[in-house]
């Protein structure tokens, strides 16, 4: 076997391993998505069955489900008020750390650091104490809030390592330009980190969306996410596949579709954060 | 005077996340730590009982079995997720068309909630009616009862795991692998060094940064773990499966037993800070050399 044979081979086994790489992706949702249009007899047919008649009562028993709809309503408020608050404080936080020096700085570092990392149940039962008191448990703003404790951190972390991105010559020109410090943030930051910007707001979008230890302590039922409406199915004797499985598509699907046409932000959002750290 | 105004402003810049950090990270620990040296049930009651709950803690068996799972949980799944996501992430980095599409397929798992990874692992993994044990059984393999008896539950939910999260250390040492500088590589095989060796000798010292930020992050987040467990075992069979914060669940919203769960935490959160400490000084070595 010469050289160029056996690097065809190689190429031959590395395509192949990626095959099977994305079958053992894939099939769990595509087979999860077949039962959603399952007849209780067809999913639990043995052998398992590939083609059947699909039927919609699984998708239309949520409609009826109390709460359901308004479950995914309330995720999509929470979200967009949770990622709004995150990148909005953020980008003015990490323009403070990359562009001055203050006392304080590194402290301000690991301390986002570490609320990013502390585990979540050390800060929901003090904030669901805390919101009994000022009734903001089971309220859309209070989830929000709560999901700063990991989003902001994520946010500032991201964001800055976008705006060491920026050439410093533009920075300094803005400055002779008479630019004020808010001036370069609006004019130079914040327009040539925009992708970046949008990169984290997409990943901290997913986050939220898909978060569950927090909403399932400090949300109830007017501001309970999809998450948590999802899980109420569970359950280890509980066999009603259809509709579980219809829940969990119409929870998966907004983030699936999205991150179908956001998949060069995320990469990005993704890989910068870890590579440049 | 304008040096103090330049000062000033990056307070200002950060204030609002100073405030948020406070109410949310700060005062919560600080509250915890208090209530961990009480004996408080959600009631009127409030005694003040020094370590008992520390105490009561590191006497019963529960509380060491589940922080051992708790470790082995996160030490296995961390270490089969970095081992799966480097070796597909070096067969991708050798396709030359496709790439991007396979890697855009093989990023879906990270676009689903864990909760949802759970429920659809107890369909597929159903010892009954699941289609695993189906194609298991077709092929003349033994059956398993996955996560229905203490022998594999643990198994289990860390091969559930490693199917969600592979694709994090995948998609970023990928990126790693496609931003290394092609001379070292070059004057490797230029030298007549396999594929091999060019890959243990050159490519795997100059990942090392890579291969170690996502090894902090994936043992802080395995340690975390909750929704896998939570929506497949919810810490069973008996308590195989239980991690500290299904157990810090159960204790504040099934037994009502505030301070313990908080006890938990706090000592959990040492735990986990004592560990992220370690892996920042590593790192600054890392750096360093």
């Amino acid at each position: 076997m010469d050289h160029r044979q056996r690097a065809q081979l190689q190429r031959l086994l590395a395509y192949l391993i990626s095959l099977a790489a994305i079958l053992v992706t894939l099939f769990p949702i595509v087979w999860l998505l077949t039962i959603s249009f399952k007849t209780q007899r067809d999913a639990f047919s043995m052998p398992p069955k590939f083609i059947f008649e699909p039927i919609w009562d699984h998708y239309l028993t949520l409609l009826d489900k109390p709460g359901f709809v308004q479950a995914f309503l309330n995720t999509v408020y929470v979200t967009a008020l949770g990622v709004l608050i995150a990148i909005v404080i953020a980008i003015f936080a990490s323009y403070g750390i990359h562009r001055f020096r203050f006392r304080g700085k590194k402290l301000f570092g690991v301390w986002l650091l570490l609320a990013y990392m502390l585990p979540e149940f050390l800060f929901v039962i003090p904030m669901y104490v805390l919101y009994q008191k000022i009734g903001w448990y089971d309220t859309h703003i209070g989830l929000a809030l709560v999901y700063q404790v990991h989003s902001l951190p994520f946010a500032v972390w991201l964001i800055r390592s976008f705006f060491k991105e920026v050439p410093s010559e533009l920075d300094d020109a803005s400055r002779i330009d008479g630019c004020n410090h808010l001036g370069a943030l609006r004019h130079v930051f914040i327009p040539l980190a925009a992708p970046g910007i949008a990169a984290t707001a997409i990943l901290t979008a997913i986050w939220i969306w898909n978060e569950l230890t927090i909403a399932l302590s400090l949300s109830f039922s007017e501001a309970q996410t999809i998450t948590v409406a999802v899980a109420s199915f569970r359950g280890y004797t509980s066999i009603a596949w259809g509709p579980m499985s219809a829940a969990s598509i119409v929870a998966i699907a907004p983030m699936l579709i999205f991150s179908i046409f956001a998949q060069k932000y995320i990469v990005k959002g993704l890989t910068l954060g870890s590579l440049k750290g | 005077m304008p040096n103090l105004r330049k000062k000033n402003f990056a307070y200002y810049l950060i204030a609002p996340a100073v405030l948020i950090l406070i109410v949310t990270s700060l005062y919560p620990a600080v509250f915890s730590f208090i209530l961990s040296f009480f004996n408080w049930n959600w009631g009127v009651r409030f005694d003040f009982i020094g370590f008992g709950n520390y105490l009561d803690l590191f006497r019963s068996a529960e509380f060491w079995q589940v922080l051992y799972q708790t470790f082995l949980f996160a030490i296995v799944a961390t270490a089969l997720e970095l081992l799966l996501g480097l070796g597909l992430a070096v067969v991708v980095d050798h396709l030359k068309f496709g790439a991007g599409l396979i890697r855009t397929l093989l990023l879906t798992p990270l676009m689903v909630s864990g909760i949802i990874v759970a429920l659809m692992s107890k369909i597929l993994l159903d010892p009954m009616l699941g289609l695993v044990n189906y194609a298991l059984n077709a092929l003349g393999l033994p059956l398993s009862p996955f996560f229905g008896a203490t022998s594999t539950a643990m198994g289990t939910v860390i091969m559930v795991d490693a199917w969600w999260q592979t694709a994090f250390v995948f998609i970023i040492v990928l990126a790693g692998l496609q931003s290394l500088p092609g001379e070292p590589i070059e004057a490797a095989r230029v030298d007549g060094a396999s594929a091999l060796q060019t890959f243990f000798r050159v490519k795997l010292p100059m990942l090392r940064p890579v291969l170690f930020t996502v090894l902090i992050f994936r043992t802080i987040d395995t340690l975390k773990v909750f929704d896998i467990i939570f929506g497949t075992t919810g810490g069973g069979p008996q308590i195989s499966t239980e991690v500290m914060q299904t157990l810090a669940y159960r204790k504040a919203f099934s037994f009502l037993q505030m301070s313990e769960s908080m006890t938990i935490m706090v000592i959990f959160s040492a735990i986990v800070l004592a560990i992220s400490l370690v892996y920042m000084r590593l790192e600054e070595r890392l750096e360093d050399d």
